[in-house]
């Protein structure tokens, strides 16, 4: 039975691999260029199995360490983090335009908080929601639902007036143009906007992954060392010491201090194993994708879906199809942002929460629910910053950072098939309360941060943007209120069961 | 979430259909309730979760005897205090 259970799973997960090389020789064959979509799909793919493998959850990361003090996830993105920082000032260099910074402010803080209280609530970060689904946890699916429309909701509602009031004429700048100053050439008191290329792969190295990622990295993992891991090591490692020395006085110095350290990161090889692969695969996908825009001559997938090639400039619908061959015959304007004319969601690394806030609106305006103005002006679900200017409402299948979401739940489904994990489970009433309120505070924190647990903090601390530590800091002040009050209907829950021990 | 005494000194713990951190949450308290020696089998079906009870028992000095999987997607850990 078992066994006939267990060959089931492996044909499921073989019928996975078939449907995605299916859809992506479909993609194929209407257009050449369409691979740069397929590319986020198996990248999604790629990162589903080591997320599943790894059990990486962002949420874990805080949750874990404050409630059952266990660093295993706050290790592993850590290492993850510092990996991807390494390998994206060598990736930057090649395609310097794929590089932006975020802006800096309290609005990072106000809206990790909000997500920190929220992944907590939930279950699971943004990303971890998505693997989890694909381990065939309905909850997580309610969360994934419940972030992506709070978050379309939110967008044409109060995003406008808080990101104009707030957030929009905040400065943005990465750790290198803090420590280094504009280059050489450029006179003080000018708004030059600092590019990638202006400072040398060393200066990048050194203040982008040196300071921003690996020093501030480390230092927090000797921080939770000091904190959570160190009193228990070294108590054990004593009492094993006195064990084999019979009894004779034990003394710990800096060598045990460093054993228990290794011993932190060590603990999960599983976790460290996939937070470096992780971060490998991130930085390959920023590069892949910046050599096959670069291919096809396009700045932003928006640029293919109006027939406008990157060399054509910027911001004016061209005419005619482009000379580059592999774009497709017809275009799509409706799937671009229609107040900028030719972009679409389009980040070109690891991103989770916007392509689903897209999909939610998409599938608003799918059903009739979208006032369209007589005189063809956008509606209200296009009449704003968000999709009206900067990430479009195209149709699922152009959106290039969604392909990347379905292509991450399948390969956690194909890795949980694979490992006998993959498991059915639907919400209880208590569970899918817990899933909704922490699936909507995810999504309004997102948004007012600019970006998730991915985009707000795991990519901008790699690349050297400092907004990304704002996030998380408030993320873990979410997460540490989110974690008191769990804890407290916890024993309030165990005070009522009668667990008959006989002390 | 059911608790039961399997044996003298020996409990279960079905922490089935839960997600995190609950599976996790309730091993730690429900072994703080027992006496040390005693034994805890927990059955849950939550993967990050398994990995979470491993890393918390080994911090805490709990003994994990056995890991097994009963039935697909679910795993059964036998934790000694």
């Amino acid at each position: 039975m078992a066994e006939a259970k267990s060959d089931r799973f492996k044909i499921y997960s073989i019928a996975i691999v078939v449907f995605l090389a299916i859809i992506s020789i479909l993609y194929y064959i209407s257009a050449p260029v369409y691979l740069y979509i397929v590319a986020y799909m198996w990248f999604g793919f790629i990162f589903g199995i080591l997320q599943q493998y790894g059990r990486f959850c962002f949420a874990s990361a805080w949750r874990d360490l404050i409630m059952v003090k266990v660093p295993r996830m706050f290790v592993g993105i850590m290492v993850g983090m510092m990996t991807f920082s390494i390998i994206a000032v060598f990736i930057f260099t090649y395609y310097p335009e794929r590089y932006h910074t975020s802006q800096l402010g309290l609005h990072g803080l106000i809206g990790g908080l909000l997500f920190g209280l929220g992944m907590v609530f939930a279950g699971g970060c943004a990303t971890g929601s998505l693997y989890k689904t694909g381990e065939g946890n309905m909850i997580s699916l309610v969360v994934l639902l419940a972030l992506s429309f709070s978050q379309a909701i939110f967008a044409v509602t109060v995003f406008d007036s808080i990101f104009e009031r707030f957030i929009q004429s905040l400065p943005s700048f990465s750790m290198v143009e803090l420590l280094f100053g504009k280059p050489a050439g450029v006179p003080e008191g000018t708004t030059y906007h600092v590019q990638y290329g202006d400072y040398s792969f060393w200066q990048h190295m050194f203040a982008d992954a040196g300071i921003n990622a690996i020093l501030i990295g480390v230092i927090l993992l000797i921080g939770v060392y000091i904190i959570v891991v160190r009193k228990g090591f070294l108590k054990r490692r004593a009492a094993t010491m006195a064990a084999s020395a019979d009894g004779g006085e034990v003394k710990m110095g800096f060598k045990d201090e460093l054993a228990g350290f290794w011993h932190m990161i060590s603990s999960s090889k599983r976790t460290s194993i996939a937070a470096i692969l992780i971060g490998i695969a991130a930085a390959t996908m920023v590069f892949s994708l910046g050599w096959m825009a670069k291919h096809y001559d396009f700045n932003n997938f928006g640029n293919v879906l109006v027939a406008k090639p990157a060399s054509a400039g910027s911001n004016t619908v061209s005419s005619t199809l482009p000379a580059s061959q592999g774009w497709p015959d017809k275009t799509y304007p409706s799937d671009v942002a229609v107040r900028s004319s030719s972009t679409v969601f389009d980040p070109g690394y690891w991103y989770i929460t916007t392509q689903e806030a897209m999909a939610a609106a998409w599938s608003i305006k799918a059903v009739g629910l979208d006032s369209q103005p007589a005189d063809g002006s956008p509606g209200y679900l296009e009449n704003n910053h968000y999709f009206g200017d900067y990430n479009g409402l195209p149709v699922p299948w152009h959106s290039p950072a969604l392909l990347l979401s379905f292509g991450l739940i399948l390969g956690a489904s194909f890795r949980a098939l694979r490992a006998r994990e993959f498991k059915w489970k639907f919400p209880t009433k208590e569970l899918f309360i817990y899933a909704v309120i922490g699936g909507t505070l995810m999504g309004i924190g997102a948004r007012i941060a600019l970006g998730c647990n991915i985009g707000a903090f795991y990519a901008p601390a790699a690349f050297g943007d400092p907004s990304g530590w704002v996030f998380f800091i408030g993320m873990g002040i979410g997460a540490y209120l989110a974690a008191k009050f769990v804890n407290f209907t916890a024993n309030r829950k165990m005070a009522d069961m009668d667990f008959d021990i006989e002390l | 979430m059911k608790f039961n005494k399997k044996d003298d000194g020996s409990y279960e713990l079905d922490v089935t259909g839960y997600v995190c951190p609950h599976p996790q949450l309730y091993t730690l308290k429900s072994l703080e309730k027992m006496k040390d020696g005693m034994i805890l089998e927990v059955l849950v079906d939550n993967p990050s979760s398994v990995e979470s009870i491993n890393q918390a028992c080994n911090g805490k000095g709990y003994t994990i005897l056995e890991t097994n999987s009963p039935k697909a997607g679910v795993t059964a850990i036998t934790i000694q205090k």
